[in-house]
């Protein structure tokens, strides 16, 4: 077991934001977390990261909780935030050299595993600029780079394809499914259900805060009571969601 | 509702002003200034005792004019006024009256100041007759120029060589008063044509992209001023690339390629890359640097040495803060501690060579007393120790 959510209540001050939240994620799995915005997606994330405190509740990372051990807990983790953040002071290439050092990675193993995901991703003439001068997409690109390169058990990923060219949510996609097929877990965030229900292995769905359905699509249509059903549909159904006529 | 619009802006202006001026102007730094002025002062006045009168004297004298008399034009507009304020801007007359005369108002110090040391210079030669004239036509030009400026910020014309353009017409005009009043007459000719000229090449709507822009950027100058004394956390940053200082930066060894020290390569980058840090350290260098040679006393060579360290170190210590608060230090597996460890390392090198610079500096003009400067360094590496604790004790705070 990759990760290990047991029953997570939380938010950001004393007013809970999302409540008894559980599911784990197994090695080489990938989990669509779904729900609409403010449904609690980003809030749940920010606590796997340990950006926030749990109320209650426990996350296990590879067996560890970061109380446990905090080094060891983030070192299986890669988070790919939604809007990318970057160092605006560093080049690409001492982006990498510091995500190299705080993985432990040897300056060569890390620009040998860079090449690859430079060439991937079309940056390997722009190593040595900047890259808050590049466009969203080349900046999210950045992120990916470094967070491909750290090799972890868990990827997090925040809407991954939000800003990327379509050659760009291409390469991706094959990424992360060359770090399944390796046994590594992603845990992607996304608005895109069709791209979803291609790729991942499960779905969590999350509705105000609580987690109303977790499964593979055809265990969610059994659920639901809806055969042949389309993730989308399925989605809709389990948040009471309507479309109103405009 | 433009009225209270303005209060707002204005009273939130002047808090923020207040907040930052409590930090400046502290028991050390108004000690440190009496002394300063007290001693500026007392040079100026002996000085002019040995004057004679002559032109040079007067282009000085211009000179302190042109540099003083152009005030900012500060119209408190936010981002979202560009959004929310469209509607209104037939009903911001008021507004941008007030904002006239506050902008006018906030920055009276520098031709007051500027006008003592001119008044002083003028003395020398010139009557008294003269000097009433130069002192009204200053008055004169410091409202033209900036009405002037605020019409060209509201066209498409440059601001930036236009600000230079007004000094330099200050200057000349200045230089002609003193070298014959009448002569008056021509300023205050080209002034009205300027202004005449400006307005007809203004918009006549108002261009919210740049006057926006423009008064960020007049924020942002003062947070900076502000930052040379103390931190501003939500200063907007700016870095250079600066290639040339690539091969100068530090990297660690195959052995040392390690989040123990990640944090250090990463300040060295911070610091040779920020957008002023370097430059005002440099400036600051030889500002102190001009003093302590222009005064050449020991004991106030020691004290103004030993403020400049202060001063340095405090600049030095934002990028800690910077740092330590963005995302990448809480979600890489690297603990948080290795930040300050590297920071101490990092600025106790930086602070050693800046402090060496100034015990340098201070055998040389005092070599009798040479053992004196091993009194800089020292006090670099206690004041950059405890202000450096200061900002972890806050940071500690601030996470628990």
């Amino acid at each position: 077991m990759v990760l290990q959510i047991d029953r997570l209540t939380g938010g950001y001050s004393k007013v809970p934001v999302i409540h008894d939240i559980s599911f784990n994620i197994d090695k080489g799995e990938i989990i669509g977390l779904i729900g609409l915005n403010g449904a609690g997606k980003s809030t749940t994330i920010k606590h796997i990261l340990g950006l926030l405190r749990p109320h209650s509740g426990e996350i296990r990372v590879g067996g560890v909780t970061a109380d446990e051990d905090i080094e060891a807990y983030r070192r299986q983790l890669a988070y790919i935030p939604e809007s990318p953040v970057l160092y605006e002071e560093l080049t690409l290439k001492e982006h990498i050299n510091m995500t190299a050092m705080a993985y432990g990675i040897d300056e060569t193993t890390a620009m040998q595993r860079a090449d690859k995901l430079l060439k991937i991703f079309r940056l390997e003439t722009k190593i040595d600029m900047f890259p808050t001068h590049f466009s969203k997409g080349m900046k999210q690109k950045v992120m990916l780079i470094c967070a491909f390169l750290s090799h972890p058990e868990l990827f997090i990923i925040d809407e991954p394809f939000l800003g990327l060219d379509p050659l760009g949510i291409e390469s991706l996609i094959q990424l992360m499914v060359e770090e399944k097929e390796r046994g590594r877990s992603i845990l992607m965030s996304t608005h895109i259900l069709a791209t979803a229900e291609r790729y991942c292995d499960r779905f969590a769905i999350i509705d105000e805060g609580r987690l109303t359905a977790i499964g593979t699509l055809p265990e969610l249509r059994e659920e639901w009571h809806m055969p042949g059903a389309t993730l989308d549909e399925v989605y809709l159904r389990i948040t009471g969601g309507e479309v109103y006529d405009v | 509702m433009s009225d209270q619009l303005f209060r707002t802006r204005m009273n939130e202006d002047v808090a923020r002003r207040s907040h930052y001026g409590k930090f400046i102007f502290n028991s050390h730094f108004l000690i440190f200034l009496s002394i300063a002025i007290g001693f500026f002062l007392y040079s100026l006045l002996s000085l002019v005792q040995t004057l004679t009168p002559s032109f040079w004297l007067d282009v000085i004298i211009s000179l302190v004019f042109g540099i003083t008399l152009l005030p900012s034009y500060r119209t408190l507009f936010k981002q979202a006024d560009g959004v929310f304020l469209l509607a209104y801007e037939a009903r911001l007359k008021d507004y941008l009256r007030a904002v006239d005369r506050y902008s006018l108002t906030l920055g009276l110090w520098k031709p007051v100041a500027g006008g003592v040391v001119a008044l002083i210079l003028m003395t020398v030669g010139h009557e008294t007759i003269e000097m009433i004239i130069a002192l009204l036509a200053s008055i004169f030009f410091y409202v033209m120029n900036f009405m002037i400026r605020k019409e060209i910020i509201n066209s498409e014309w440059p601001v930036l060589p236009v600000s230079f353009g007004l000094i330099a017409l200050t200057v000349l005009s200045i230089i002609l008063i003193l070298t014959e009043p009448i002569l008056i007459v021509l300023p205050l000719i080209v002034y009205a044509a300027l202004l005449f000229f400006a307005k007809k090449h203004s918009h006549t709507s108002m261009d919210w992209r740049k006057l926006i822009g423009y008064e960020e950027e007049q924020l942002n100058k003062y947070y900076q001023t502000v930052s040379l004394f103390t931190n501003v956390s939500h200063i907007d940053k700016q870095f250079k690339r600066r290639r040339y200082l690539d091969p100068l930066l530090w990297k660690p060894k195959e052995a040392a390629f390690n989040k123990k020290k990640m944090y250090e390569y990463l300040f060295y980058r911070t610091f040779a890359r920020d957008h002023d840090l370097p430059m005002i350290v440099l400036r600051l260098l030889v500002l102190f640097g001009v003093v302590m040679v222009w005064i050449a006393n020991l004991y106030l060579s020691v004290v103004i040495a030993l403020f400049g360290i202060y001063i340095i170190v405090l600049q030095m210590s934002q990028i800690y803060t910077a740092q330590a608060y963005l995302l990448w230090p809480k979600v890489w597996p690297v603990d948080r501690s290795y930040i300050q460890e590297s920071y101490v390392a990092y600025s106790h090198k930086l602070v050693f060579v800046i402090a060496l610079v100034f015990s340098i500096l201070f055998i040389s003009i005092h070599p009798g007393y040479f053992y004196l400067g091993i009194l800089f360094p020292l006090w670099g590496f206690i004041i950059n120790r405890s202000l450096s604790r200061a900002v972890y004790r806050k940071e500690k705070e601030l996470s628990d």
